[in-house]
């Protein structure tokens, strides 16, 4: 505050200027302009508002963008090689036929590939039950040791409160 | 070409019939002040040139709805040092891209202009203004060239006279030690 307060007293409204910048004020200061300059900028801000793009950030950090000429074709190669490395070669491997270790795994991780495959393989299970002998399936009986006798299954019956005649039914 | 007060202005502006005539009265009027302001701190003519239209359709589009809680000629100079140093921002924000310092930028820029005739010594001291902080060098400017009152520029920039006082006295004698150094 104290320094701000000097400067501050040392510089009146009308302070005056070091002799060399004091003269160097007076007159021109060697700017100058093209030729006709100031007679045709109302009309050219005219004419360009309703067009302006203006000094944008990225026509002053990157002059180039205003250029298309330079950053087309460019862009245009790039969107060609982005094409040929990822595009294109996923097409290609659903062609070829899956024979190496990471097609397989990547077709394995694949959920249509694994429906195929469990359809193709459901249709095997089909087949091979149209063809075998179902006969003893359906005479098989469960023969377990621990079968229970009549008399406990009436007496189980007895204690559900279910009428023990049901069983002359099966 | 008839002279008319900024608030005569304004109020052409506003009528719907004379918009175009009131903003070409209005180009005329303040184009010199603000080009050679504009050309100052960003150097180049062609530079200077899409900042001053810049500023100028930035006026078009919104000296309808400018509330008059200060003078025109104070909000054409507020828009004229924004845009200015947003210019400089986005200049220096391509220098980092190219590794190159934003004073180096500069020089290059003073060396290249084509449409300069100053002398040797009116190079070094738009050199010295160059190296300035960008809001040091408005202020200078502002108070050196355009000879605008602390209290002009106060209003411009929103900072206090004494603040503005301390910043010109600085630029003055970093100016004055960079021009008789070299």
């Amino acid at each position: 505050m104290k320094i701000n307060q000097s400067i501050q007293n040392q510089c009146p409204e009308n302070e005056s200027l070091p002799p060399m910048l004091s003269k160097l004020r007076q007159g021109a200061d060697g700017i100058n302009t093209p030729d006709g300059y100031f007679d045709s900028l109302g009309s050219r801000i005219v004419d360009g508002k309703a067009n302006r793009k203006g000094a944008s950030f990225l026509s002053v950090a990157f002059p180039s963008v205003s250029k298309p000429l330079l950053w087309v074709p460019t862009l245009a190669a790039v969107v060609a090689v982005v094409l040929l490395v990822f595009v294109l070669p996923e097409k290609k491997a659903a062609e070829i036929p899956a024979v190496d270790e990471w097609t397989e795994i990547r077709m394995a991780f694949d959920a249509s590939y694994a429906e195929e495959v469990l359809l193709s393989e459901s249709h095997t299970v089909d087949r091979e039950i149209e063809n075998i002998d179902l006969s003893y399936i359906q005479s098989a009986t469960y023969t377990g040791k621990n079968e229970p006798t009549r008399d406990e299954i009436s007496e189980y019956l007895k204690d559900q409160e279910i009428e023990p005649d049901i069983l002359n039914e099966h | 070409m008839p002279e008319f007060t900024d608030n005569e202005l304004i109020e052409l502006f506003r009528n719907a019939d004379k918009k175009h005539y009131a903003f070409n009265l209005l180009v005329r009027k303040y184009q010199e002040k603000i080009y050679f302001f504009v050309r100052r701190i960003v150097i180049d003519h062609d530079d200077a040139d899409d900042v001053v239209q810049n500023i100028f359709i930035k006026i078009y589009k919104n000296l309808d709805t400018f509330r008059e809680d200060s003078k025109l000629f104070t909000w054409l100079y507020r828009i004229a040092v924004n845009e200015s140093l947003s210019f400089l921002k986005n200049k220096r924000f391509q220098c980092y891209l190219s590794l190159t310092s934003p004073e180096a930028m500069m020089m290059k820029a003073l060396q290249e202009d084509t449409h300069y005739d100053g002398t040797e010594i009116q190079k070094r001291l738009r050199e010295a203004i160059v190296k300035l902080p960008p809001k040091q060098q408005v202020v200078f400017n502002m108070r050196y060239y355009d000879d605008l009152s602390y209290a002009e520029i106060s209003d411009i920039l929103g900072t206090s006279v004494g603040a503005l006082k301390a910043s010109y006295h600085i630029a003055v004698k970093k100016i004055e030690a960079s021009v008789t150094a070299n």
